[in-house]
């Protein structure tokens, strides 16, 4: 794994030394602010909610203002990774230095994950918030980000696999818009199928369906294996798409 | 250092390298020439570690590139043709983060950097984004970037293209400085740069190795022979060979019958003859028949033994026309590119070929 630190670090520096990292965590924290304001909200006008859906809960794991950002924002984080390197050659300078290809792909999926987590952080201060008021389970608090992490890393290696396969940072976004949209919808499907295998593989790969669990405390094993597949599997690709250069360049 | 042995490389059906094969010795800076698209930057990309090869195999400083590319493109700095480099980045940044990807420890890297930026004279602009630095220091920074890490052998690709003539001596001098430490392959188009910098030479024609050797073996190989013949016409006995038309009569006469490739005027005199080039007739010379120096090339393949020069020195002076000195001149590598090429350009070429057979622009 030679090679993987200076990459990381490179890579966040390129993320914000330009304005890309710092326009996506502003629009986000823009979109989350206004989603926790109306989920408050919700709540002050609504006194009998159950106790078991609280703000947080809801915030978490019951609108779709959750997602929405996360299916453009992922993309659009993930989409210079590769594509921009070939475009500009500087793949050629990289791939030349003695580095491994994993430790390519690890440290730009890093840097990438990095700022995602970034991203996420000050979305604690709604929890502050709360816990200001009420009382909050720290441990339902944790595993809503467990799922938020979760989640968002297996779309972060989506889009680092698509900037692999594409040298146009616009055509890297598109596709990975698609494949998170695509896996995003396959999830409806438990509550438009009828009830049958199709109906359970769709309610297990469920986004929908996981945060909604995660943000309640329950933390299904099944669903992190998912997780972590959608994420492995993709950065392998990644790997082999790189390794691919070498022979078709 | 570099063992090549039947290196292919195909894109697709079209065949860029044919069987490469050659050796480049330790300590010895070769020159890799070759027309557009002969494959010089794939056979460099490959040997940098950045391509594969379709076949063949491929050892750096004794490592299989196939088998341990890492450790073999440790002994390396290549330098690419463009130098792409991170435009956000300043120089020193940029340097320091290519001497970390290259293993220079953590302490060692700002005067790794910085050894390699006074090598290459960018040290004063250290500080500079990428982006705002002209092509002539990106392509300095590139070269810096090669010499990271101090890598047993300097793979560079065109190193003086964008330069200016200053920066260009500049590059020669720092090739020099770093013979002692180095291996050094160098492709380029500029055959007076091999000359002046390389030991050897490996000329690539259509996606194999049409000649290779030491620049004088190859000099020799070729062969087009020239001997520089300084004479004074006003002598001559048949006012026939004197002035502008004894010029041209003179010029037809070493073709047929002395059976040579050409003969041209160089210069007025053994002087100019010196610093003068090529065949175009000196300024001032054209009607007068004081001494002019004239450059003979003998056919390939014909000898140009010092027994055929004496035979057109004597029918010279059997005419009256006064000899005053003879030189005889090595070929230059330029020839030997011509002779091996013959001339052509690979990408104007690819008609010649096979479909199958055509190298490709690289």
């Amino acid at each position: 794994m030679s090679g993987f630190w200076p990459i990381l670090r490179r890579e966040l520096f390129a993320l914000f030394v330009t304005p890309l990292a710092w326009v996506v965590i502003t629009g986000f924290l823009l979109i989350q602010g206004l989603h926790f304001y109306l989920v408050v909200g919700h709540f002050a006008v609504e006194s009998g909610l159950g106790a078991d859906a609280g703000p947080l809960q809801m915030f978490f794991g019951q609108t779709v203002f959750l997602y929405l950002p996360l299916l453009l924002l992922c993309p659009v984080l993930t989409m210079r990774l590769f594509a921009e390197e070939r475009r500009s050659g500087t793949i050629e300078t990289l791939l030349t230095a003695p580095v491994s290809t994993p430790a390519v792909v690890l440290g730009k999926y890093l840097a990438v994950w990095v700022v995602y987590l970034a991203m996420w952080s000050p979305t604690l201060a709604y929890v502050a918030l709360v816990a200001n008021v009420a009382t909050v389970d720290l441990a339902v608090v944790a595993t809503s980000y467990l799922a938020v992490i979760a989640v968002g890393s297996g779309y972060l290696a989506l889009g680092t696999m698509t900037s692999a396969l594409t040298t146009s940072q616009l055509s890297a976004a598109m596709l990975s818009a698609v494949a998170i949209i695509a896996s995003f919808v396959l999830g409806v499907g438990e509550y438009v199928l009828p009830e049958g295998t199709a109906q359970r593989l769709c309610a297990y790969v469920s986004v929908w369906s996981q945060m909604n669990d995660f943000s309640r405390g329950i933390v299904d094993s099944r669903r992190l294996w998912l997780n972590l597949t959608l994420v492995v599997v993709p950065l392998f690709v990644t790997v082999r798409a790189v390794e691919a250069w070498r022979q078709q360049t | 250092m570099i063992e090549v042995d039947d290196l292919w490389k195909r894109y697709g059906p079209v065949a860029a390298l044919r069987g490469v094969s050659f050796e480049v010795r330790r300590g010895v800076r070769t020159g890799f020439l070759g027309p557009n698209g002969a494959g010089k930057s794939t056979t460099l990309r490959i040997l940098a570690g950045f391509l594969g090869a379709t076949s063949g195999i491929v050892r750096v400083a004794g490592w299989d590139l196939w088998r341990h590319r890492l450790e073999a493109v440790q002994n390396i700095g290549y330098m690419p043709e463009t130098s792409p480099l991170y435009p956000e980045m300043r120089v020193a940044e940029y340097l320091r983060f290519r001497a970390a990807l290259k293993g220079v420890r953590r302490r060692q890297r700002p005067a790794e950097a910085e050894r390699a930026m006074r090598l290459t004279r960018i040290y004063d602009r250290r500080r500079m984004l990428v982006r705002h630095l002209s092509k002539g220091y990106r392509q300095r920074v590139g070269l810096a970037d090669a010499l990271l890490g101090r890598p047993p052998l300097l793979i560079l690709d065109e190193p003086t293209a964008g330069l200016d003539p200053n920066q260009i001596r500049q590059v020669r001098g720092l090739l020099d400085d770093l013979r002692e430490d180095h291996t050094i392959l160098i492709s380029t188009h500029v055959l007076s740069e091999v000359e002046a910098t390389c030991d050897e030479a490996i000329v690539l024609h259509r996606g194999r190795v049409a000649a290779r050797g030491s620049i004088d073996e190859l000099r020799q190989r070729t062969g087009l022979t020239r001997v520089e013949i300084t004479l004074r016409r006003s002598a001559a006995n048949d006012p026939a060979w004197r002035g502008r038309r004894g010029r041209d009569r003179l010029e037809a006469w070493f073709r047929d019958p002395m059976g040579l490739a050409s003969a041209v005027v160089v210069g007025p005199d053994d002087e100019a003859a010196s610093e003068g080039e090529t065949g175009a007739p000196a300024q001032g010379g054209d009607d007068g028949d004081g001494p002019e120096t004239w450059r003979l090339t003998w056919a390939p393949g014909a000898s140009a033994s010092p027994e055929h020069t004496e035979r057109v020195v004597g029918a010279l002076c059997d005419k009256g026309v006064g000899v005053r000195s003879v030189r005889r001149l090595a070929a230059s590598l330029e020839q030997v590119f011509e002779d091996v090429t013959g001339g052509s350009d690979d990408e104007d070429d690819d008609d010649d070929e096979d479909e199958d057979e055509a190298s490709i622009p690289t």
